[in-house]
């Protein structure tokens, strides 16, 4: 590989008798769309929350555009341009979309105390910030529930939300957990086509976890498959797909001396 | 007493007034950063005492004194503010009332303190103690400066009224623009999620910081103006139960809305005072000592009866209200 950007090093966690991540290594190209796939339990999740600060490791390391992460804080990570999602969409439900969107911008004086009673809302940056708020309603069509709660909005939409706001942060890398649970198909579709522009028009990595096959065949460039806490694969879908240990992790192990070949469809 | 005493209803607003900047206070951290801090109390009894310890004891001056006690009351928020990063909500408020409760204990229990007599005792039992030294003519001097618009209704409650009220506006004024501003909506941010604040490169535990130190500022602000106004306090003036008047005003007034806290205070003084002249027949029948306790009783019958009518406050949002977190 070229142009590594993240490089996850022999990282471990666990959780009392737990191995969640047992020695995982990977590593990220710049501009590329890579899906972490693998079985429940894997340890996708974990691996996540270990390199966006949201957990550390017990070992191991984390590199992402030459600096160590896996001592950092989760929001100085972010400021570095890693922003993460969640798997089950953390939206700040008593305030507006909008409200939620605007969070994510960086690089806004008012949110020092010194500046916040002089700068008010009407400053530059604010203005700024809010039309940048607006295009990207209009990117995850939401304008018509700008102003509602975020409370309101269903399981779907939250999951839009919390793409658009992670986009908000303008990132390098955007970590996606699950970005297609609970949207509908066709809102689905758009995503993946978001996901597929975001890399194409800003140069953003993204990292996904995702369950679906065919999402994952189709837009990745490359494969990393965990199961039980390390990577047993990685590489292009296609090589991926014919992969036997990930068969084998997906399905089971075939009965010693049973006589069908493992066969998969395309 | 008469119930339109005007002597009367002047300290009441004073009182709603010193309540209302405490409640602020309370705002600044429940509200906006979502900390339940249950020891709110806390930061008025140490403004309350650093200011009259410095009077007394080292004889600094007042303005000094009054400024070192909301200092110390701002420290006490860094304080705080260390297990915060590492409590989670429910275990922050035990944490946050017991140590409102230490301070309370340790003054009472302290001679440098005056113990439980207060700030009349802290030179000892043999002489009286005051801080109001310099205070009085002050206060004296705004009072017959009033007294040329107001007559014979100028009293020094009055003064302190407009002096309170004033501040309680500046602070609104503060912290509306704050609320507004970039800043406000990080601290809200963390009172609804904050992994997501994380997530987003916000510093969770520096704005958490700044909230329980505005709070401080706020509550130790509160401590000194209730000093003055009453002139001798004791550790029972500091009792937990004043940090849940001061979470009954938010909710009276509606949650968060922060220009809903200034009625939440004026309504929880009237409910609370006003209904000491509660002497009327069939009322009369009964003799005064039972019925300070039926008072109680009716404040908190109406306290229920409000809450079941309008759960969200006066001025509170329903919506938002029935949202989950």
């Amino acid at each position: 590989m070229t142009d590594v950007q993240l490089s996850v090093e022999n990282i471990t966690r666990s959780f009392g008798g737990v191995q969640a991540v047992n020695g995982a290594r990977f590593e990220v190209e710049r501009g590329s769309i890579t899906a972490l796939i693998g079985p429940n339990g894997a340890g996708k999740t974990t691996a996540f929350n270990l390199i966006s600060g949201f957990l550390h490791p017990d070992s191991g390391c984390v590199r992402f555009e030459g600096r160590r992460l896996e001592k950092m804080a989760p929001y100085a990570i972010a400021r570095h341009g890693l922003v993460r999602t969640f798997q089950a969409p953390r939206v700040l439900t008593r305030m507006s979309v909008m409200e939620n969107l605007m969070l994510g911008a960086p690089g806004q004086p008012g949110e020092r105390l010194g500046m916040a009673w002089l700068v008010g809302s009407r400053s530059k940056r604010e203005k700024e910030v809010r039309a940048q708020a607006e295009s990207m309603l209009e990117l995850v069509r939401m304008t018509h529930v700008a102003n509602e709660y975020a409370g309101a909005l269903s399981g779907g939409q939250r999951k839009l939300l919390e793409f658009g706001r992670a986009l908000m942060a303008s990132p390098q890398m955007v970590l996606l957990d699950e970005p297609l649970a609970g949207v509908a198909p066709k809102l689905g579709e758009e995503l993946l086509d978001h996901i597929v522009s975001l890399r194409r028009d800003q140069g953003v990595t993204v990292l996904l976890i995702e369950h679906d096959m065919e999402t994952v065949m189709s837009i990745s460039d490359r494969v990393v498959v965990m199961d039980e806490g390390v990577v047993i694969a990685s590489g292009p879908p296609e090589d991926i797909q014919d992969n036997e240990r990930v068969i084998e992790a997906y399905l089971g192990k075939l009965k010693p001396g049973s006589a069908a070949a493992p066969t998969t469809t395309s | 007493m008469d119930i339109f005493n005007l002597a009367f209803w002047t300290f009441v607003g004073v009182v709603a007034g010193i309540y209302g900047l405490l409640a602020l206070g309370l705002y600044v951290q429940f509200s906006m950063a979502g900390l339940p801090n249950f020891g709110h109390v806390a930061f008025m009894a140490l403004g309350a005492y650093t200011m009259a310890l410095l009077v007394i004891q080292s004889h600094v001056s007042l303005v000094l004194a009054a400024l070192a006690g909301i200092a110390v009351a701002m420290l006490f928020g860094v304080l705080l503010g260390i297990p915060c990063s590492r409590l989670r909500a429910d275990y922050l408020a035990i944490a946050t009332v017991a140590g409102s409760e230490t301070i309370r204990f340790l003054v009472t229990n302290s001679a440098f303190t005056g113990g439980p007599t207060g700030s009349i005792g802290m030179l000892g039992p043999t002489q009286l103690s005051t801080y109001t030294g310099q205070w009085t003519p002050f206060i004296g001097g705004i009072t017959s400066f009033l007294s040329t618009f107001f007559g014979d209704a100028a009293t020094n409650d009055l003064s302190m009224f407009f002096i309170v009220w004033i501040i309680v506006g500046v602070a609104i004024l503060v912290l509306w623009r704050m609320e507004k501003a970039p800043w406000g909506r990080v601290m809200k941010s963390i009172r609804e999620d904050e992994e997501a604040a994380k997530s987003l490169g916000k510093n969770v535990f520096s704005f958490k910081m700044q909230a329980l130190i505005i709070g401080g500022f706020l509550g130790g602000l509160a401590g000194v103006l209730w000093a003055l106004e009453i002139g001798v306090f004791s550790p029972d003036d500091f009792q937990p139960t004043l940090t849940f008047y001061a979470y009954l005003i938010l909710i009276l007034g509606g949650m968060n809305r922060l220009w809903a806290v200034p009625v939440g205070a004026v309504v929880f003084g009237i409910l609370y005072s006003g209904t000491r002249f509660l002497n009327f027949y069939p009322l009369s029948l009964i003799d005064s000592g039972a019925r300070a306790y039926l008072r109680l009783l009716i404040i908190g019958v109406v306290l229920v009866a409000l809450m079941a009518v309008r759960p969200q406050g006066m001025f509170g949002n329903r919506k938002e209200m029935l949202l989950e977190k």
